[in-house]
């Protein structure tokens, strides 16, 4: 029943005189129970394994009051489920576990704005969401009363890291852009051209949006959860929904499953063809990127063809589809699919003869592979970057199973390596959907249920990355709602990948990223 | 080089016209002709996301993509409020971004017209009751003039912008 990181973690654990306590959740996970000290121990333990990587901490409110628990999600490299760790947390005070694996600073920065947690030995004690705008003791998962928040405001500035030098300058962007981008501050310091250091804030667009969903019914939160950055709608309303499916133990009809694959891949195709055309539009080459605008903007009207949304809202709701889809527009969708297909492909080889082109990207902003397991990348910048990971394969969902599809990697890390990830994950998605379409079967597209009481974690394949959605339900009311976009990993990965490149090459480095800022303030 | 040559005489690809590109043909003359009356042949543009989820900033891209392409009826998108008539905001305004938005609009030259856009910013969202908003963008600037959706697709933009140039033909005191 246990996987074999589960069974060696307990003996080890056993050896060392730590109980642990074992059980599985509604989503197949694994929850492993350990003392608030022990964590450092099991941590260190797994570290030393190299097919894991740490996706996710956070901060649940325990059955008991006034007590909170820290759940520590980890991802095997292999088809087991997700381990996660549970400890419960005395005197609001937890180590922090930055040491062994990195990218817990953020998940640690994260739980301490929004409980108050005090993590020991944490090395950046910072506001990350919460900005000056609100109380230094204003913790809004613990108390919220809005009407304290206009009361004693943090009267301290934010202390960038702070770098001197002969020639050495600062180059202070945002959060407000010179474009139609999100916000978001980025401190360059810079020697002549070159980027010496980049320091990112980010968290203003902080809606609080776990906070709103507590209290909520499914059918709520499902539509919040599309609000969580807009153009990964589907897939954040396919993870919750997975995520309450898996509670009430809902078996969906198997149209439904294939329908949502094909509004999924959909939208990953009109994300991937708008960074394509972002990243020329951003070496100064519209010429090349129109016909990625054009080819995006078709897809996107397909997508309101099929659920009248331009990006795919409203479609997918807990226990399958809002609404069908006529198989005799999906057959034409798929016709229009060949020649859309030639002409992505035209459009792809008219990049690849331009060789201005490629020498920009060729060698700009290098993520070096050995920075994926450490900030537990995921996503097209990891497997630019060397890794061959993907969900839809490695936690396979939905009638992903049965479909052929390649997953390109690439090793070089470079915009060049991110744009041809891009490029042929474009590709595979529209060789999913003709296959999908191809073998969908007929039926209902939608299986009411009992939303029911428990908890399940769900894992999606996002455009950008592995999505988490983390859920207790109590009688179909939200009692606590988590969410771990792959923006929130990525973003840190920019800080390194811009270091030695010039600032004028940050916005193509930046789009060859296209993160969300949306999906990490949350 | 020989590349050149056969893109000379090749056989062109042109793209089906289809019947939503002919309405934002209409709409965008006539937005144009507002345009050229009220503004003086440009309409200047300065988009805000004081916390939207991305939808509403990827429609307004789109309206500069070759399918719509805005600029060709007298409306364009600057890089400063300084140079700006309308500022455009997005998403309901957050906590974390009130101080940035009052900064951006205070930085216009007077005088100047705040559009809404979306339903966050409507002050119809979702969001309403979170600690980390303060509502529509109307609790922070003086809105003029709302563009509702979720998002509102580019030909409704543009539409929002025709009636919008309709609604101050009186130019602002």
């Amino acid at each position: 029943m246990m996987d074999i990181v589960t069974t060696g973690l307990m003996t080890h654990l056993e050896s060392r005189q730590i109980g642990s306590r074992f059980s599985r959740g509604e989503g197949g996970e694994y929850y492993l129970r350990v003392p608030g000290d022990g964590i450092i121990e099991a941590a260190g333990w797994l570290a030393n394994r190299e097919d894991l990587a740490l996706i996710g901490i956070w901060a649940v409110p325990g059955h008991e009051k006034d007590c909170l628990e820290l759940y520590y999600a980890f991802e095997l490299k292999q088809p087991s489920p997700a381990l996660v760790m549970i400890a419960e947390v005395k005197n609001n005070q937890a180590p922090s576990i930055y040491k062994i694996f990195p990218a817990a600073i953020n998940f640690e920065r994260r739980a301490r704005d929004w409980y108050g947690l005090d993590f020991t030995s944490l090395p950046d004690t910072r506001r990350l969401l919460l900005h000056e705008a609100y109380p230094a003791d204003f913790h809004p998962m613990v108390d919220s009363d809005p009407e304290t928040l206009s009361s004693n405001l943090a009267t301290t500035e934010y202390s960038f890291k702070k770098f001197e030098g002969e020639g050495l300058y600062q180059v202070p962007v945002g959060p407000v852009h010179a474009g139609i981008i999100e916000p978001g501050h980025f401190r360059f310091s810079v020697i002549g051209e070159t980027i010496f250091n980049l320091e990112l804030r980010l968290g203003y667009k902080h809606r609080g949006l776990n906070k709103l969903a507590e209290g909520k019914t499914v059918a709520e939160v499902n539509k919040l959860s599309e609000s969580i950055s807009g153009d990964e709608s589907a897939v954040n309303a396919c993870s919750f929904s997975l995520a309450v499916e898996k509670i009430a133990g809902a078996e969906l009809p198997k149209r439904a499953w294939e329908l949502r694959t094909i509004l999924l891949e959909m939208e990953r195709l009109y994300s991937h063809l708008g960074d394509l055309a972002g990243m020329l539009v951003d070496v100064g080459y519209p010429i090349g990127a129109s016909p990625f605008f054009i080819l995006r903007e078709e897809i996107m009207r397909w997508n309101a063809t099929f659920t009248g949304s331009r990006f795919l809202k409203g479609a997918i709701i807990p226990g399958g589809l809002s609404r069908d889809i006529e198989d005799g527009m999906l057959q034409k969708f798929k016709f229009f699919l060949v020649t859309f297909s030639r002409r992505m492909r035209k459009a792809l080889s008219d990049v690849d003869e331009s060789a201005w082109v490629i020498d920009r990207f060729e060698t700009t902003g290098i993520v070096s592979p050995e920075l994926v397991a450490p900030l537990s990348l995921s996503g097209p910048v990891a497997r630019a970057s060397g890794y061959d990971g993907d969900t839809r394969q490695l936690h396979t969902y939905g009638v992903y199973t049965g479909l052929k599809y390649t997953i390109p990697v690439k090793t070089s890390g470079d915009v060049l390596a991110r744009f041809r990830v891009k490029a042929e994950e474009a590709a595979s998605s529209i060789d999913i959907i003709s296959e999908t379409i191809a073998r969908c079967s007929p039926g209902p597209v939608f299986s009411g249920f009992d939303p029911g009481s428990g908890q399940a974690i769900a894992m999606l394949e996002a455009p950008r990355g592995r999505n988490i959605h983390w859920l207790r339900v109590k009688n179909g009311t939200v009692e606590h709602w988590e969410v771990i976009t792959a923006s929130f990993c990525n973003w840190p990965a920019i800080e390194h990948a811009v270091i030695n490149n010039i600032l004028p090459d940050f916005p193509v480095i930046n789009k060859s990223f296209n993160l969300s800022y949306a999906g990490n303030d949350l | 080089m020989h590349k050149i040559i056969r893109n000379i005489f090749s056989r062109k690809l042109s793209s089906v016209k289809d019947p939503t590109t002919e309405d934002f043909e209409i709409t965008g003359l006539q937005l144009k002709e507002h345009v050229c009356r009220v503004f003086g042949r440009s309409l200047a543009i300065r988009e805000l996301d004081s916390g939207s989820d991305n939808s509403a900033e990827i429609e307004l891209n789109n309206l500069s993509t070759p399918h719509y392409d805005i600029e060709r009826f007298g409306v364009s998108f600057v890089a400063s409020p300084r140079h700006a008539d309308v500022l455009l905001i997005t998403g309901a305004v957050t906590r974390n971004m009130q101080e940035a938005v009052m900064k951006t609009y205070a930085a216009m030259p007077r005088p100047c017209w705040v559009i809404a856009v979306g339903d966050d910013a409507c002050g119809e969202g979702l969001l309403n009751g979170s600690y980390g908003v303060l509502g529509g963008a109307d609790k922070v600037l003086p809105v003029d003039f709302k563009i509702p959706g979720n998002p509102p697709t580019p030909l409704e933009i543009m539409q929002g912008l025709a009636s919008f140039m309709e609604s101050i033909r009186q130019p602002k005191a």
